[in-house]
């Protein structure tokens, strides 16, 4: 009944990025297999090999033992595997059987309609025989999202899918919605299905896998039992210890406080408090570092600042005045520079040339638009000055965003950003998904403005980076900051400890009440593919 | 659950209960008039209601109403699919001229019927070729298919006939159903062109197709949301070549009715189609995708028209443009007050296969 799944030696390249380097992956058949790993280590690139999306440049698939080419999901499909993706691929207007049908409706009278009678007999079987609870009847657009995620589900067993893959199931679930999931999986592998989940919450995986491998970079860094592991030891596994950047910290004379944040609560898109009270001020010459795992509310803390979300309570002062919900050209006219961590999304206009990504935030900037008009050829000047400074290649402002690695995209945001001669920088993730000389030089410019007395937030997911250049190392558990360190007498099995939710001196997790012990996730960075990185 | 409930109750009332209004006021208002007229017969509301009971106004809305609904429908299946066609204008004129043409020189009035609508359908397939396969903006290929249309009938018609206008042939005649056709007023649904039977059977065609077929279920899904057809492992773009292929034949149908009708291509100015491709387009959006409601959208517009001219005759004079203008004003009104009509998901957007 059910397949066993074996990748050996995938390989996933996209021009200048290798996404999957030589995985192996081993799935006993009736079984949960977690698929651990950071944004962007290749979870999702790995799982699309398997689901037929891409093909892998080596390596091969087997189920069952037999070899498979999928050239295309549908042969997968056939072969038994089907994919819940992070984004339904539902029809909102139509019903639940009409979507879970679609594509390969019973028929009657020769083809020449739909045995609607049948099909619902179908989906109620079907849902019977797994103990779901769905209307066949309800359109999907008035059904809740737990529902939509069981119509998905639903959908692949139509099909005969022996093997399911979902793609962080758990993201756009309330903590109820998680529990009813989580029964599901239960109910499915207890019938023969094999599950293989994609998430990067480590208690999730804990919770619901039997076993998990985990991803770093591409590769596969170990696979557990999830019985005979920690939270600590995935932890580590999945942040690892990377390439030892040799960073020179140095001592800057610290200033005044830049910016403070007192006692933030930030909802994130579901409404759900992502922020749960958390205050820190940062001075000028100091590197303030924020550490914890992907979906902390790191994204929604960066947003608050930014002023690209508002908080619900709190106070958020830069340069003394109350900035809470002031516009974000009135933070960027006070001096506030913002890396953002999605730099396609929202750090560059991907069909644009660098002149005019160059301009972006500065459209108002008197030097280089006066009375409404933009001065092409001071622009163009600025571009140039940017790609030279920060070395972005190839160098010609003419080049659109897309034509540009993912490491040239990000020093030219850098570029951009700092040279608006900031009081602040805030950088979320300045270097995900770039190569390692790029980040070097990132780090440096850094620790650069460090030096003439900027103030710093720095949000990273990769201790090394928050480690060696933060001057205080905030590190963030649930939206809240379990504790502030020196990030120099701190060693990183500490910071591991800190980051699963360790608090220092109780000895133990906290005992968090069931509405806050889920996970918050990133809504705005949920694809983990190697796409960012694709020119 | 019972908060479950009301929230479906509500949603249930929210998608129907303003059409309803609009089709509930439509009536009421209908009904008052008749009323009115029955009781003061020299009233302005009787003769009003005298024109609006008539089985003149009825046989020529329904004669108005054949290219309109039929483009009608046309635009329903590209635009479901994904694709929005404004060229439907386009695909009237050139199968009105083509169908004149092709009986012309062949004599046989339903050949020159199916040379219109093999007009018609290449021109679509040209404008499927280009949204579709090179993935030009939808918007402005569908004006270039009514420009194309506009410049070339009245050309070939000029340079084969030396006028913008053809000569005369043999119409498609009306079909008489014995004794019923006798009925008031509701008379002429029994003696009419064979094109209005067609249009009947085309309207529950396609209802039958969008609520009956996998293929209509397709074509939903392709404009609502292409991926998930994709991934379902039905071709979005075969799905869409067949959606645009199936518009261009019901246009054409309504272009070659057009012209049959009366035996001639007059290619003056506007040209005879005279701006029924877009009152086409109106007449789905107010009757929210559903061939049925484009019908009965069409037919209150053509209904409008038609009084108009009843009324002219009996020396009550409204102005025609402004009777013309009516129906853009009631979509204007439709989409912008009521916005009711709920636009395809992806409607205008390519589809990129590869991801």
């Amino acid at each position: 009944m059910a397949s066993a799944v074996h990748l050996d030696g995938i390989t996933k390249r996209f021009p200048g990025v290798v996404a999957n380097d030589n995985v192996d992956l081993e799935v006993e058949p009736g079984t949960v297999h977690a698929l651990l790993g950071e944004n962007g280590a290749g979870k999702t690139t790995l799982m699309n090999v398997l689901y037929g999306l891409y093909e892998p440049t080596s390596g091969t698939v087997r189920l069952d033992g037999e070899p498979q080419t999928f050239r295309s999901p549908r042969d997968a499909i056939d072969a038994g595997v089907g994919m819940i993706h992070q984004h339904f691929m539902l029809v909102d207007p139509m019903t639940v059987t009409e979507n879970i049908t679609l594509g390969n409706e019973p028929r009657k009278w020769g083809g020449l309609a739909v045995d609607r009678s049948a099909a619902r007999e179908a989906i109620v079987d079907l849902a019977d025989r797994y103990g779901f609870d769905v209307d066949p009847d309800a359109r999907v657009e008035d059904i809740s999202v737990g529902e939509q995620q069981r119509v998905e589900i639903l959908k692949a067993l139509y099909r005969g899918a022996d093997t399911l893959i979902l793609d962080e199931p758990t993201a756009v679930l309330t903590p109820q919605e998680v529990d009813e999931l989580f029964d599901v999986l239960e109910e499915l592998t207890a019938q023969g299905k094999t599950i293989i989940f994609i998430t990067h919450k480590l208690g999730e995986a804990m919770r619901a896998a039997d076993e998990i491998s985990v991803l770093r970079d591409g590769r596969k860094v170990g696979s557990v039992d999830a019985d005979g592991t920690t939270q600590e030891e995935l932890a580590e596994l999945m942040v690892g210890r990377e390439v030892l950047l040799d960073v020179d910290h140095g001592t800057a004379e610290t200033g005044d406080v830049v910016a403070s944040v007192s006692d933030i609560v930030v909802e994130d898109d579901r409404g759900v408090p992502a922020v749960n009270g958390v205050s820190f001020e940062i001075r000028g010459g100091e590197v303030f570092g924020i550490a914890g795992v992907d979906g902390n509310g790191q994204s929604e803390l960066v947003e608050a600042v930014t002023g690209l979300r508002t908080p619900d309570t709190g106070e958020i002062r830069f340069r003394g005045e109350d900035v809470t919900s002031a516009s974000r050209r009135d933070r960027i006219d006070a001096g506030m520079a913002y890396v953002p961590e999605d730099r396609q999304e929202r750090g560059l206009v991907m069909e644009f040339d660098l002149v005019e990504n160059g301009l972006l935030g500065s459209q108002h900037d008197p030097e280089l638009a006066a009375n409404g008009r933009i001065d092409w050829s001071k622009t163009r000047g600025h571009a140039d000055a940017i790609i030279d400074e920060y070395d972005v290649r190839p160098p010609d402002a003419d080049a659109e965003a897309h034509s540009l690695s993912g490491g040239n995209q990000q020093k030219f945001i850098v570029g951009r950003e700092f040279e608006r001669d900031p009081e602040l920088v805030v950088a979320s993730h300045p270097t995900r998904g770039v190569d390692v000389g790029s980040i070097e030089f990132i780090h440096e410019r850094l620790l650069e403005l460090r030096q003439q007395g900027v103030a710093i937030l720095l949000v990273s997911s990769k201790l090394e980076e928050v480690q060696g250049l933060s001057d205080r190392l905030a590190v963030v558990y649930e939206g809240e900051f379990i504790d502030v360190v020196d990030p120099d007498e701190t060693t990183e099995e500490e910071l591991g400890l800190l980051m699963a939710g360790e608090r220092p001196g109780d000895g133990g997790r906290p005992e968090a009440t069931e509405s806050e012990a889920t996970e918050r996730d990133e809504p705005a960075d949920l694809t983990d593919s190697a796409d960012g990185e694709r020119a | 659950m019972s908060d479950a409930d009301r929230s479906e109750g509500e949603s249930l009332l929210k998608r129907y209960s303003t059409r309803a209004l609009v089709a509930g006021v439509t009536i009421a208002s209908v009904v008052a008039l008749l009323l009115a007229g029955l009781l003061f017969p020299d009233s302005l509301a009787g003769t009003l209601s005298d024109a609006l009971t008539s089985r003149n106004t009825l046989a020529s809305a329904l004669r108005l109403s054949v290219p309109i609904a039929f483009a009608a429908l046309g635009g329903i299946f590209a635009e479901k699919s994904g694709v929005i066609n404004i060229g439907l204008e386009g695909l009237l004129i050139i199968s009105a001229f083509s169908a004149i043409y092709v009986a012309d020189i062949t004599g046989g009035v339903w050949i020159g019927f199916a040379g219109g609508v093999v007009a018609s359908t290449l021109l679509a397939a040209l404008f499927a070729v280009v949204t579709i396969g090179f993935r030009a903006d939808q918007i402005i290929a569908g004006l270039a298919v009514w420009l194309i249309a506009l410049g070339l009938a009245p050309f070939a018609s000029q340079v084969i006939y030396s006028s913008p206008n053809t000569p005369t042939v043999a119409t498609t005649g009306s079909i008489t159903v014995p004794v019923l056709a006798d009925l008031p007023f509701f008379g002429a649904l029994f003696s009419a062109s064979p094109s209005v039977y067609m249009l009947f059977a085309a309207v529950f065609g396609s209802w039958y197709v969008f609520e009956r077929t996998a293929f209509g279920r397709w074509i939903r899904a392709s404009g609502e949301n292409p991926k998930a057809l994709d991934t379902a492992g039905v071709s979005v773009t075969h799905v869409r070549y067949a959606a645009v292929l199936i518009s261009g034949v019901l246009a054409g149908m309504g272009g070659a009715a057009l012209s049959l009708d009366l035996g001639q291509f007059t290619g003056n100015g506007p040209t005879m189609v005279n701006g029924k491709g877009f009152i086409a387009i109106v007449a789905y959006l107010f009757g929210n995708y559903n061939p049925v409601g484009a019908f009965l959208s069409t037919m209150l517009f053509a209904g409008l028209d038609a009084l108009q001219t009843v009324l002219q005759l009996q020396g009550i004079g409204i102005p025609r443009q402004l009777i013309r203008i009516t129906p853009f004003v009631v979509v204007i009104l439709v989409l912008a007050l009521v916005g009711r009509t709920r636009l395809p998901e992806a409607a205008g957007e390519h589809y990129d296969t590869e991801e």
